[in-house]
This record gives C-alpha cells, structure tokens and sequence, in this order.
C-alpha cells in the first residue's frame, strides 16, 4: 500500500494538468498564464500541462473578480473536475477584487466564497514566473498522500 | 414549410479557442452555417460605475484595467482627454516616448492576436514563434516602465519615467532581432499551404458590409477603408509622417497580414521617434480642470473613445467608453461568419477579427 | 538507410542527450529593473501618509504607529505594484526595482495637496467641520463651539457667519470635516500634480 502511495506520490508531482477559467478579468492575467506556455518560460518542461478541458484537469487556475454571472457557474465547473483537484487563485482580483472593489462594483469577490482556494498569487498581474513556480511549489505537496488523508 | 435551420450549436463560454468567456449561437443547415448570434455579459465588471466621483490618479489605473492586452492605449487616451478638458500642454519628450511605448504595447497586443489565430487554426509552431518573440517586446517595455502590462506610463502632464541612453540602445537592438525573426515568420504565414486552405478566402467582409456594420481597426483596413486610422489625427503621429496600412481582400487571412505589416510599421515608428528623441524635461505638470470632452484614439483593435466631464478637481464626475471591439464582434456576428462552410471555420473568423471581451463589457 | 544511422549517431551523441533530458530554459528570476512589491530602503517613515493617499488601490499600503516610529506596511494581494508610493515619497522610505534611482536621475516627483471647497449653498453655519478638524484643535485648544477663533494659524474658522479657509496648506487630508458636515457642504480634494524639480537633477 505504502510503496503504490509513493509511486502515485511521485507521478502525481511530476505530472499536473492546469485548466484557466477567466471569471471577469481584465485579460491581464489571462495572457501572462498564455505567456507561460511560450518557449522562454515553457511551463511543459516541468510536467505542466496546459488543458482547455476542466474534466481532465488537476488544477484550477482562477483568473479575475468573480462577476455575477459566474457566482454560480464557477461552483458547476469546479464539481465538474475529478478528485483529487486544488484551485489557485492567479492575480488580485480573485483574492481582494482589486482596484476594483470599490462602491457601486458589480463584481463579488473573493472566489474563496465560491470554491476551495489552495494557493494564491499576488500581484496585478503576476508575471509568468510567478505563476510558474507557485504551481511548481505548490505541486509535490498538493497531492500528497491524497488517499491516505481522505480515510 | 421549409425547413431552413437545421440545429443550432452553442460554441462557449469556455471554448479551448478563446481565452475569454463569450458564447456563440449558430444556427447550422448541414455543416453551412446560416446565421450567428453572439451572447455577450460574462464579464460585466461595472468600470464606468466605479470611475464616477474619482480623481484622476484612480480612474487612470481603472482606465487600464479596462483590457489587459492594450492597456496602455486605453491609459494615454484617457490622460489625453483629460490634459484636452484642462489645457495641459506635454513636453515634446513626453510626446514622443508616449508613442513609443503605445507602439510598443500595439506589437505586442498584434502578436498575441495573430498567436491566437495561429493556435485556432492549429499551427502550434507558428504561434509560439510568434509568443516567443512577444517576450522580447515586453522585455523592453518592462524595462522602460518596470512592469511587463498595466504599466501606468502617463500622467497629465508627461511620463513617469524618461528614457535613458543605454534603454534606447538596447530597444534598438532588440527591434532589429524582433524585425528579423517577424520577416521569417511573415514569410512562413504567407507562403504556407496549409495556412492559405484555412484563411484565404474564408471570412470576407467587403467593403459595404464594414462600412455597414461600422467595422474599426485592422478589421475594416483589411476591407479596404485606410482612412479609419485614429493614428492620422493625433498631433505627435503627424509629425512622424504616419500612414496607415490597408489590404482589400477582406478575408481572414488580409485581417491577420495587416496586423503583421503593422508590426512593420510599428517597429518603423520607434526608431523613427528615437531618431527625434528632443532633450528636455518628460512632466510639464498641470491641475485637471472642469470640461468635457469626447477624445478619440487608435487602439490596437480600432478607433477607443472616451467620453468624460470632469470637475474642477480633476474628479471624474461622468464617463462613458466605447471600445473597439463591440463593432467588430457585430461585424463578424452579422457579415463574416455568415455562409462559412464549415462549422470549424466560425472560431477562426472570429478569433481573426480580435475580439477583446473584456474591453467591450468593462 | 544511410540517413538512418546518421540519425542514431546524431541522437547518441553525449550532447543532444544532455540537451534532451536535461534542457532547461533560463533560470526563473525577476529582472532588476521589474517594479516589486516595495520594500523599505531604512529611511525614517515621518508618517506624512502621502504613499495612502496616492495609492490607487484600496486596502494596499498602510502606514502604521509602531511604539516609537512609524511604518509603511504593503499587503499583498491588495498592491498592484504601480510605484506611485515610492515616487511620491518625500522621504525615499520606499523602494522598488529602480524607480528610485530613474526618478534621482530625472529629478521628477508628484506633488500634492488638498484644496478645500465650501459651498455657500449648502453651508448652514454650525461650525461642525471647524470644531472637528485634528489640527485645527492642535493650533487653537480654545476654539469656540461655534466654530468662531481669535487665532488666525487655524486651517478655517467662521468669520462674519461664514467659514473662511485660512491656512489650506496645513490640510492632511483627513476628511473629518467632511464627514461631520450635516449638509456635506464642505469637500476635501486631493489634487496631485506630476512635476520636474530642476534642483534635483
């Protein structure tokens, strides 16, 4: 039992699968996660997988104060992605709302109401190298022993 | 009766094509696609709300938050309309570093637009040329302003930061690579199979039919329409002899080859402005005073107006904002994707049009 | 078949095996010129609050009283690293990538200040925002409740029933008056002004 934990452990670590949802962003940090994938930083040398599909997807990046129309849309989209799974929260907006969380805003932020927040990274907007390693640091730890916390 | 439309197939809001949430309605008779309707409203964040009753210094870093890929355009009009309302004049400098760093941010809001038409029609290679070489131009906007996008450049009055001898010999240098790898790559799209089967005469807009739908931008000069060019009107562009590039075939694959000549022109823009760098000071100062004013500007995706009164505070007491890509997103709804042939053909129309979403709901 | 083996003798060269499995991009670092999160350079924070004041964001950049001194706290997740704070710092407490040193090279800064607006309209005459104000009770203790002052260093006071703004330099901004104001007759305005000081540079 111990050794197949180590390897799921193991391969778990070396091998994520990222979904973005843009949930009323500026498009800001849409494109420094785009930038991710160019060569110069190529987040796929590291085991990271950029995916469009949330179902075949480990980690949630969520991108952008959450706007009205998303509140329940987001919820429907993180059930969609199977166990295990984390979210991380790229930007301000999702974590404080930004410049944005003024009077009079439309948007409802923070997403930690909506969905589970494992990490977030700050800045407006972080650059790719950010993102990068949070997901980097965040990934050995992540999914760790995953069966053995859910008994 | 006869029946006409045979199913009808939503594409989005979240579609691997694009980034941003918008959801496309097409009405299909086999695989011909008959009309389309596109569902707006995902990102409504309520921009124009929160600007009302702010000073200048907020509504300028809400004004670029307005869209992240052309922020620094939506940040000069906006300081532009302002220093119009209160009779600021800018330092000649200023002026020129201005247009230096929004042609800057044009290469690389164009790049990112024709990486996305790239990745649609699944030329994988090509698109991360093209991101690769993104990199470069943000390294040197970073280095001019210290931060890759939302860069907060402009103030009434100049600039934030004056560029140094050493940054405009590195600029230089890395537009020379930049032009040198954009002529391999232009090459490689114009002259590519594959790339014509999927993007020459797909898509078409005529001439009418932009002048119809009120096309902007790079969108409506692929149609033939040069003249829609904001650039020819402002003060500083004149000065450097600005014309604008334009093709007539109104096709996706026009609409992608005028945003890489613009590229050209662009690059053509920088060093001409650095040929013409004056010495002098890059903040004239200035308060904000009472007005109102509609300004108009050429973004990346079009003609960007804002509508503003101010106080006589430099407060913003009304604003209004029309972006670029409404018109366009109504002109690819209602005149392009009309009668494509194949259902696969609809996203790449799209995408060819440079829809911004997050510009057009604020 | 030729081809063939000059494909395997390519792939088993010691170096295109290193570049395979080992290829690494550049190391992951921020360039020094890339505006961070501010930090504090050691200079003595005068708690003038200019940095909270410019700050575009809400929530960013907190000037705290700590026992003896005071100090500028940044929250992340909050801070859009603009720079703003740093620049109009008039003490350089903060800093961040090179702002500092592109703005001693160029010799510009902000400047700002509070410009007090009363409205004769709305004004009833109780005296509130002059009663209220912080430094107007720090200049003359014996401001009358009525709002009216013999002493003239005071930012505003009721004269000939109607307040007069006497000393709008020594304004902090604070909003007191405007708050306390039953009519909001009264508005404080933040007026910032980017400028060139000659001296400087």
């Amino acid at each position: 039992m111990s050794i197949l934990q180590e390897i799921k452990n193991r391969v778990r670590s070396k091998s994520i699968h990222v979904t973005f949802v843009d949930v009323g962003s500026c498009n800001g940090c849409d494109i420094e996660v785009l930038a991710c994938l160019a060569p110069r930083y190529d987040i796929e040398q590291y085991g990271i997988y950029v995916h469009n599909n949330p179902r075949e997807a480990d980690v949630l990046l969520v991108m952008g104060a959450i706007t009205p129309q998303w509140t329940d849309k987001l919820r429907d989209l993180w059930d969609k992605i199977p166990e295990p799974k984390a979210a991380i929260a790229v930007g301000n907006c999702p974590i404080s709302g930004c410049v944005f969380a003024r009077r009079h805003m439309y948007i409802e932020p923070p997403v930690e109401k909506y969905i589970p927040i494992a990490a977030q990274v700050p800045g407006c907007p972080p650059r790719p190298t950010e993102i990068l390693n949070a997901i980097l640091s965040l990934a050995p730890t992540l999914f760790k022993d995953y069966e053995e916390k859910q008994r | 009766m006869k029946k006409t439309v045979d199913v009808s197939i939503p594409i989005g809001p979240v579609h691997p094509c694009w980034k941003e949430p918008i959801r496309i309605k097409c009405e299909t008779a086999g695989e011909r696609v008959r009309r389309a309707e596109v569902e707006l409203g995902y990102m409504k964040k309520g921009i124009e709300r929160i600007m009302r009753g702010r000073p200048w210094q907020e509504v300028m870093f809400l004004a670029e938050r307005v869209c992240g890929i052309c922020s620094v355009i939506h940040n000069m009009v906006f300081i532009e309309a302002m220093e119009a309302i209160s009779g600021i004049t800018v330092p000649p400098r200023a002026a020129y570093l201005r247009v230096i760093v929004n042609e800057l941010d044009r290469i690389a809001s164009h790049l990112i637009a024709n990486f996305s038409y790239c990745y649609t029609i699944e030329h994988e290679t090509l698109a991360m040329y093209l991101l690769n070489v993104r990199e470069v131009v943000l390294d040197n906007l970073e280095r001019i302003t210290g931060s890759r996008i939302n860069t907060a450049y402009m103030i009434p009055g100049g600039v934030r930061f004056d560029l140094s001898e050493e940054d405009a010999a590195a600029l230089l240098a890395d537009l020379a690579t930049v032009e040198a790898e954009m002529r391999r790559y232009v090459k490689m799209f114009e002259t590519g199979p594959l790339i014509g089967l999927r993007s020459r005469g797909i898509g078409i807009l005529t001439q009418e039919a932009a002048i119809e739908a009120h096309a902007v931008g790079p969108t409506a000069r692929a149609s033939g329409i040069p003249e829609c060019d904001q650039r020819l009107r402002h003060p500083t562009y004149r000065e450097l002899g600005f014309a604008p590039v334009s093709r007539t075939e109104g096709d996706n694959f026009a609409r992608v080859m005028v945003r890489f000549d613009e590229v050209f022109q662009s690059i053509g823009l920088i060093r001409a402005c650095i040929d013409r760098l004056p010495d002098g000071p890059v903040r004239g100062g200035g308060d904000c005073g009472p007005g109102e004013i509609v300004y108009r500007g050429e973004a990346p995706r079009g003609e960007l107006a804002y509508c503003i009164r101010s106080d006589e505070y430099g407060r913003i007491l009304d604003i209004s904002i029309r972006t670029p890509s409404i018109m366009n997103i109504e002109a690819c709804s209602h005149y392009m994707v009309r009668d494509v042939t194949s259902l696969a053909d609809v996203t790449s129309t799209f995408i060819s049009a440079d829809p911004c979403i997050a510009c057009t709901e604020r | 078949m030729n081809s063939i083996i000059w494909y395997l003798r390519e792939f088993l060269r010691v170096e295109w095996l290193q570049k395979f499995f080992f290829a690494k991009t550049a190391p992951l670092v921020s360039p020094q010129y890339f505006k961070d999160y501010p930090t504090t350079t050691g200079n003595e924070c005068t708690g003038c609050c200019t940095c909270m004041m410019i700050c575009p964001a809400p929530g960013a950049i907190e000037v705290l009283r700590r026992r003896d001194h005071w100090d500028p706290v940044i929250h992340k997740g909050h801070c859009i690293r603009c720079g703003l704070c740093v620049e109009v710092c008039p003490e350089d407490v903060l800093q961040s990538g090179r702002v500092l040193d592109v703005q001693r090279r160029d010799g510009t800064s902000f400047r700002s200040w509070y410009h007090l607006a009363v409205d004769d309209a709305l004004c009833m005459r109780c005296g509130n925002c002059c009663v209220s104000c912080p430094v107007n009770r720090q200049e003359d203790p014996q401001l009358a409740s009525t709002g009216t002052s013999s002493n003239d260093e005071v930012i505003m006071k009721i004269e000939d029933g109607r307040v007069r703004v006497i000393h709008e330099e020594k304004c902090t901004g604070c909003k007191t008056c405007e708050t306390n104001c039953p009519n909001s007759a009264i508005r404080v305005a933040r007026m910032v002004q980017g400028v060139h000081t000659e001296e400087k540079a």
